[in-house]
C-alpha cells in the first residue's frame, strides 16, 4: 500500500488548468524525482499535497484512507513537511524563530523557551547541511544569503520530518557542496524510513538519489519509472520532448 | 593568548569600548529612537536645574501632568502598534476611543455599575475591531479604507446616540481610585499604562502568538505556507486595537469626570505616529514595545517643553510631522533591523 497518493487530481487557477487528472503515489522508503519542464505544474503538485492549494476535484489519500488537507497544518498532522520553491521564510525574524515558527517550544502559557530554540537551531544547522558561515542562531534571516536562507529552509525540515519530506529545487542556491551535502541527507532521511519527493531541474541529481521519476507536462503526468528501467537519455528526451 | 593579540586588545580597550558601545545601541530594535530620547531628557532635566523658575521641567506639577496624559495616549499606540506590525492600520481608534466612552458613561448615567459599564465598553471596542478585520480580510480591502470609514462612521454615531453635548461620568469611589487615583504619588493611570507595557512586551516578544504576529505581517505568504493561521492572528490583533481604544477611553474619562463627543478626533494619527517615530514598519513585520513606550514619551515631552516655552500650539505639529519624518527615513535606510531576536 502506498504511503500517500494523488488520485485523478484537478487544479484550476480561474480558467487556467494548471493540474489535469494527475495520479500518482509515492511509497514508503522511496525517494520519487518529481521533474518537468517550467510550468508543469510541479510547485503546484507540491503545495497541494502540503495544503497550501486544495484540488478542484480528486482527493489525496494517506495510507489508503482520503484525506482532505485545508491547511498546511492538516499535512504536517499526516507527517508531511515541505522545503517550499521560494524558501518560505520570514526576513524580519531571526533564524531559530523562523525554524520554530508556528510550532513554538513553549511552556503550558505558551511562553517560548528561545534558549532551546536557539541551541536546537544550530545543532541542526551543523548536522543537516554544512552550511557556511552562519554563525548565530539570532541573525535574521533577512541577512542571510540566498544559500543560506535555503539551508534554513531545509534545516527545518529535517528538525520537523516525519514521514514524507518535499523538496521543490532545494539545491537551487546551493554550492556544490551543500548540493552534495543535501543530495546525502535525503538518504540518510530514507534509511531512517522518511520518503521524500525531490523537485529538481538537474536530472543528474535526481538519477543520483531517486528510486523512480514522474514527470510531468502542462499539467499531467507523461511517465512514471523506475531507476531500474530508465536511463538519463530516456529521462531527458521525455522532460525535452514532452 | 598570544603577546600581539594582548597588545592590541589593551590599545584598542577605551576607545573601541565606548564606540561598541553606541553601535550596540543603535543594533538594539528601538536602539535610535532609546539614544534620541536619552539625549532630550538629558537636556530637559539639565535645562530644568538651571533654570527652575523659567523651565519648569522637574517640578511635581508637571510630573503630575506626564502620569496623567501619557497613559491614554500610550495605550492607544499600545494597540495600534501591535496591529501595525501584524501588517495592519487602524484609523478608527479615535472614534472607538470616544463612542466607548459615551457608552461607558451613559450606562453610569443610567445607574448601571461602572464595573459591569466599563467592561462592556472594552467589549464594544473589542468587536467594532473584529468587524474591522471582518470586513478587512473577507473581503481583501486595504485596513487603511475599512477603517477610515470606521473613523467617520463611528464619528457620526456618537452624535447619533449622545448629540454634541458632553457625558458626565460618575462612577463608584473604588473604580474612581482603581483608575483615576494615585498610589504612593503615582498616577493609577500610569501605572495601569506601565503593566500594560509589560504586559504587551511579554505577549509580543517572548509568546508564540507574538512570533505569529511577526510572521504574518513580516511575510504573510510564507507563515500561511509554514503553518501559521494568519487570518485568526490578524483579527487577534484587530480586536487587541479595539480593545486598547476602549481602555484609553476608561482612563480619559476617569481622569476628566465627563466625556466631549469630539475628544478622539486626531489621537488615531497621533498614537501611529508614536509607533512610526518608535520604529515600527509602515508595511509590518518589524518593532518593538519599547519603540512604541520612547515614541510615546518622545511625543509628550516634546508637547510638555512646547508647553512650557509657551509657544504656539502649531509648532508642535510641524514638531512632530518633522519627527515623522525623519524616523522614517532613519528605519528606511535600516530597514534589516528592528525584527525579533
Ligand atoms: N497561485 C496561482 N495562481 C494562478 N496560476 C498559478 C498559480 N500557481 C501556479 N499557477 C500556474 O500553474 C502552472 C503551473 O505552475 P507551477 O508553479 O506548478 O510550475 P512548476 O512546474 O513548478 O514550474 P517551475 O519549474 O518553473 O517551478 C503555471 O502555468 C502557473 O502560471
Ligand atoms: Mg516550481
Amino acid at each position: 500500500m502506498s504511503l500517500l497518493a494523488l488520485h485523478n487530481v484537478n487544479k484550476h487557477f480561474g480558467p487556467l488548468k494548471a493540474l489535469s487528472d494527475l495520479s500518482f503515489e509515492i511509497n514508503e522508503n522511496e525517494v520519487v524525482g518529481l521533474l518537468g519542464d517550467n510550468g508543469a505544474g510541479k510547485s503546484t503538485t507540491v503545495n497541494m499535497i502540503s495544503g497550501i492549494h486544495q484540488p478542484t476535484s480528486g482527493h489525496i489519500s494517506v495510507d489508503g484512507k482520503k484525506q482532505v488537507f485545508t491547511c498546511r497544518r492538516d499535512s504536517a498532522e499526516a507527517g508531511v513537511e515541505t522545503i517550499y520553491q521560494n524558501t518560505a521564510l520570514v526576513d524580519s525574524l531571526s533564524i531559530s524563530r523562523n525554524i520554530f515558527l508556528g510550532r513554538e517550544l513553549t511552556n503550558r502559557f505558551g511562553f517560548m523557551d528561545l534558549k532551546r530554540m536557539r541551541e536546537i537551531s544550530m545543532q541542526v544547522l551543523e548536522s543537516a547541511v554544512h552550511i557556511s558561515g552562519i554563525d548565530s542562531p539570532d541573525k535574521l534571516v533577512g541577512d542571510l544569503s540566498g544559500g543560506q536562507k535555503q539551508a534554513v529552509a531545509i534545516a527545518r525540515a529535517v528538525f520537523f520530518k516525519r514521514r514524507v519530506l518535499l523538496l521543490d529545487e532545494p539545491t537551487s542556491a546551493l554550492s556544490v557542496r551543500e548540493t552534495e551535502a543535501l543530495l546525502n541527507q535525503v538518504l540518510k532521511l530514507k534509511a531512517e524510513g522518511v520518503s521524500s519527493v525531490l523537485v529538481t531541474h538537474n536530472l543528474y541529481h535526481a538519477y543520483q538519489v531517486c528510486d523512480r521519476f514522474v514527470i510531468m507536462s502542462h499539467g499531467t503526468k507523461v511517465l512514471d519509472v523506475d531507476k531500474a528501467n530508465t536511463t538519463i537519455e530516456e529521462l531527458t528526451q521525455h522532460v525535452v520532448l514532452t | 593568548m598570544t603577546v600581539t593579540e594582548l597588545h592590541s586588545v589593551r590599545a584598542g580597550t577605551p576607545r573601541r569600548s565606548a564606540a561598541a558601545w553606541l553601535h550596540q545601541i543603535l543594533s538594539m530594535p528601538a536602539g535610535a529612537i532609546l539614544l534620541v530620547f536619552l539625549v532630550v531628557q538629558l537636556a530637559c532635566i539639565i535645562a530644568g536645574l538651571a533654570f527652575p523658575d523659567d523651565f519648569r521641567y522637574l517640578s511635581p506639577q508637571n510630573m503630575g501632568i506626564l502620569m496623567r496624559s501619557v497613559p491614554v495616549l500610550g495605550c492607544l499606540a499600545l494597540g495600534a502598534g501591535i496591529l501595525m506590525i501584524a501588517g495592519e492600520f487602524d484609523l478608527s481608534i479615535g472614534s472607538v476611543y470616544t463612542l466607548t466612552a459615551v457608552i461607558m458613561a451613559m450606562l453610569v448615567g443610567n445607574g448601571i455599575d461602572a464595573f459591569i459599564a466599563a467592561p462592556i465598553g472594552l467589549m464594544v471596542g473589542a468587536v467594532i475591531g473584529l468587524g474591522n478585520g471582518f470586513l478587512t480580510l473577507r473581503f481583501n480591502l486595504p485596513s487603511f479604507i475599512v477603517t477610515l470609514g470606521g473613523l467617520l462612521f463611528w464619528r457620526g454615531a456618537v452624535l447619533l446616540i449622545n448629540g454634541a453635548v458632553q457625558v458626565r461620568f460618575d462612577p463608584n469611589p473604588v473604580f474612581n481610585a482603581m483608575f483615576g487615583g494615585t498610589v504612593l504619588g503615582i498616577n493609577a493611570a500610569f501605572i495601569w499604562f506601565i503593566l500594560l507595557c509589560l504586559a504587551f512586551w511579554a505577549l509580543l516578544h517572548r509568546h508564540k502568538l507574538g512570533n505569529h504576529i511577526f510572521a504574518t505581517g513580516g511575510n504573510r505568504a510564507a507563515a500561511t505556507a509554514i503553518g501559521v493561521n494568519t487570518s485568526r492572528i490578524k483579527m487577534i490583533a484587530f480586536a487587541i486595537a479595539g480593545f486598547m481604544a476602549a481602555f484609553a477611553g476608561i482612563l480619559a474619562t476617569t481622569r476628566v469626570g465627563s466625556v466631549q463627543p469630539g475628544q478622539g478626533a486626531g489621537l488615531e494619527l497621533q498614537a501611529i505616529a508614536a509607533c512610526v517615530i518608535g520604529g515600527l514598519s509602515l508595511r509590518g513585520g518589524r518593532g518593538s514595545i519599547l519603540g512604541v513606550f520612547l515614541g510615546v514619551m518622545l511625543i509628550f515631552t516634546i508637547t510638555d517643553v512646547l508647553l512650557l516655552m509657551r509657544a504656539p500650539g502649531f509648532y508642535l505639529d510641524m514638531f512632530i510631522a518633522t519627527l515623522i519624518v525623519v524616523a522614517s527615513i532613519f528605519n528606511h535606510g535600516l530597514d534589516r533591523r528592528g525584527g525579533a531576536l
